[in-house]
């Protein structure tokens, strides 16, 4: 039914009202005035502002850790790499044996074995050299008792049989020892693991510290806007549009946070190494902190992990508040 | 339409305000709802528009007992409903096109449906250079007549009015009237709270007279 049949014309409007020039204006009037697009919840008010910036807090951090957490991560997949594509024959010395002569020996045995690439025995003062950082510089260590390593490599793609290795080795030559470093990869998974889980707890009170935010400024919107909800209920509105008016609205709040906080952590991810190098390559925590994390820059998937981070934090900004929106709405029945 | 059986209000542990309200309306019909300032006519049409619970008794609107009502049913029941509002009730950041098109807007009608429909009710209001102010920039007028617009957009079964004319001049009120009488005329059922002796008379509709938290009906 069209409003022409209720809309009687009558003398003093509709002869001017009615007329062609009303159709020409509204071709000037802004698309806005028709733009059903436009949120029912005001998009700026103060306490969207200092949610925005909380959230963005938030969300820094979280990409900090998650960053953080993901390079340590990498780091350690490559040692473990690493220490997996090696292994280290220990010589021991005794009485009455030629050092020089056995690693010579161990290592013409270990580079006829299968499923072995490269076989690099270490002189003594490279083994020597290797107690520098707890015997210093001292000319006397190559007079001490200092075992000999040889360095194998081994190929990847058809890795020997560690265990016949070891027992044919060693019942050959006695005084040798074969290290496959499964102790320290060990240490390293549990390292690994220990950072992972630390981050893991960080993220989950960034992720409680976000919702318990989101769920106080959700029910402050609808505090503030208690007389929209109310015309929205009278014109007919359900929960669910109530709802998802809300949502979109903290939806929006969590996008635009998320990636300021996301931006702001890559741009620390971006001079990281910078600020690394300004240390010094002498600097003791710079050499540590790159033990650590390796370059200490992020790979092109560490930033999708950043990505994935602001699209969580959208995501829980739009579902903590349709949580909060629809308890409210069921309490206010 | 509309069926009242000892209908009982009180705020809070306060006095009843209203008291044993008993009546029917059938449909298409058209009622002034008149009494003394303070009497009861506000909260008359909230009952009505089911922003208040009874504190006792029945309430019947579209045949369905309000008290057996779901959230979602009672959203149904008020898409079914126009009310103009004594203060308006307008949204103050969404322009006067969009506040009129609000009911059918949450009803999830698609823009292109209705775009022309508001348009053309908002001229005929009067309006139509003003639908693209937002509603702290209108005078009180062209508030009351965004306001009766956004009421009638969805050509409601039921109209609840609370003094709709109170604002505008004595010719706005009258044409403003006469759209009233043409949507009872196509089976709207119209409640209009008023002060107006004279326009009461002029229409001649049967009045709903609350006093002292009674109702007597007046034909």
């Amino acid at each position: 039914m069209s409003w022409a049949g209720i809309l009687k014309p009558d003398t003093w409007v509709d002869s001017v009202k009615a007329s062609s020039w009303m159709g020409l204006a509204e071709a000037f009037m802004p698309r806005t005035m028709r733009d059903t697009s436009n949120p029912i919840v005001p998009p700026d008010s103060v306490s969207g502002r200092a949610l925005t910036v909380v959230i963005a807090i938030m969300c820094f951090l979280a990409c900090l850790t998650a960053g953080a957490v993901y390079m340590v991560y990498q780091s350690a997949a490559a040692w473990s790499q690493d220490l997996a594509s090696e292994i280290t024959v220990q010589i021991n010395p005794a009485k009455d044996v030629d050092l020089d002569k056995q690693v010579t020996l161990i290592s013409l045995f270990l580079a006829k074995q299968a499923g072995i690439d490269r076989v690099s025995p270490l002189t003594a003062d490279q083994s020597a050299a290797l107690l520098e950082p707890w015997l210093g510089q001292n000319a006397e260590i190559t007079a001490l008792p200092v075992p000999r390593l040889i360095a194998v490599e081994l190929d990847r793609s058809q890795p020997p049989n560690l265990d016949a290795l070891r027992s044919a080795l060693e019942s050959t030559f006695p005084a040798a020892k074969l290290d496959d470093h499964r102790r320290w990869q060990a240490e390293i998974r549990t390292v690994t693991r220990s950072l992972a889980l630390g981050g893991v707890t960080v993220l989950i009170l960034v992720a409680t510290a976000t919702i318990s935010t989101i769920v106080t400024a959700t029910r402050s919107a609808m505090a503030s806007n208690r007389e929209i909800i109310e015309v929205l209920h009278i014109v007919g509105a359900k929960d669910r549009f109530i709802a998802t008016e809300f949502e979109k609205h903290f939806l929006i709040v969590g996008i635009r946070a998320g990636l300021m906080g996301a931006l702001a952590a890559a741009f620390v991810f971006i001079l990281m190494p910078i600020f690394l190098r300004s240390l010094g390559q002498g600097s003791l925590a710079a050499a540590e902190f790159r033990r650590l994390l390796g370059p200490a820059a992020l790979d092109p998937q560490g930033y999708l992990v950043l990505v994935l981070v602001v699209i969580i934090v959208a995501t829980l900004c739009k579902l903590t508040s349709r949580y909060g929106v629809y308890s409210i709405l069921k309490s206010n029945e | 339409m509309i069926r009242f059986e000892n209908v009982g209000l009180r705020y809070g542990m306060g006095p009843e305000i209203l008291r044993d309200i008993n009546f029917h309306l059938l449909p298409g019909s058209f009622h002034f709802l008149t009494g003394p300032s303070g009497a009861g006519k506000t909260s008359l049409l909230r009952l009505l528009f089911m922003a208040l619970r009874p504190s006792r008794g029945l309430i019947f609107l579209f045949g369905q007992s309000l008290m057996e009502c779901r959230t979602s049913e009672r959203a149904e029941l008020r898409r079914r409903i126009g009310v103009v509002f004594q203060d308006f009730k307008l949204l103050d950041h969404l322009t006067t096109w969009q506040n009129v098109a609000l009911p059918l807007r949450v009803s999830g009608r698609n823009e292109s449906d209705y775009r022309d429909d508001v348009t053309e009710l908002l001229k005929w209001v009067g309006l139509g250079e003003r639908m693209h102010a937002l509603p702290p920039l209108l005078s009180g007028g062209e508030k009351q007549r965004a306001a009766i617009a956004r009421a009638v957009i969805g050509k409601p079964e039921l109209l609840l009015a609370d003094e709709p004319t109170g604002n505008v001049d004595p010719q706005m009120a009258n044409r403003l009237l006469r759209l009233f009488v043409e949507l009872n005329r196509l089976g709207t059922s119209i409640v209009m709270a008023t002060h107006d002796s004279q326009l009461m008379e002029q229409f001649g509709a049967p009045q709903l007279v609350l006093h002292d938290g009674q109702l007597m009906i007046r034909e």
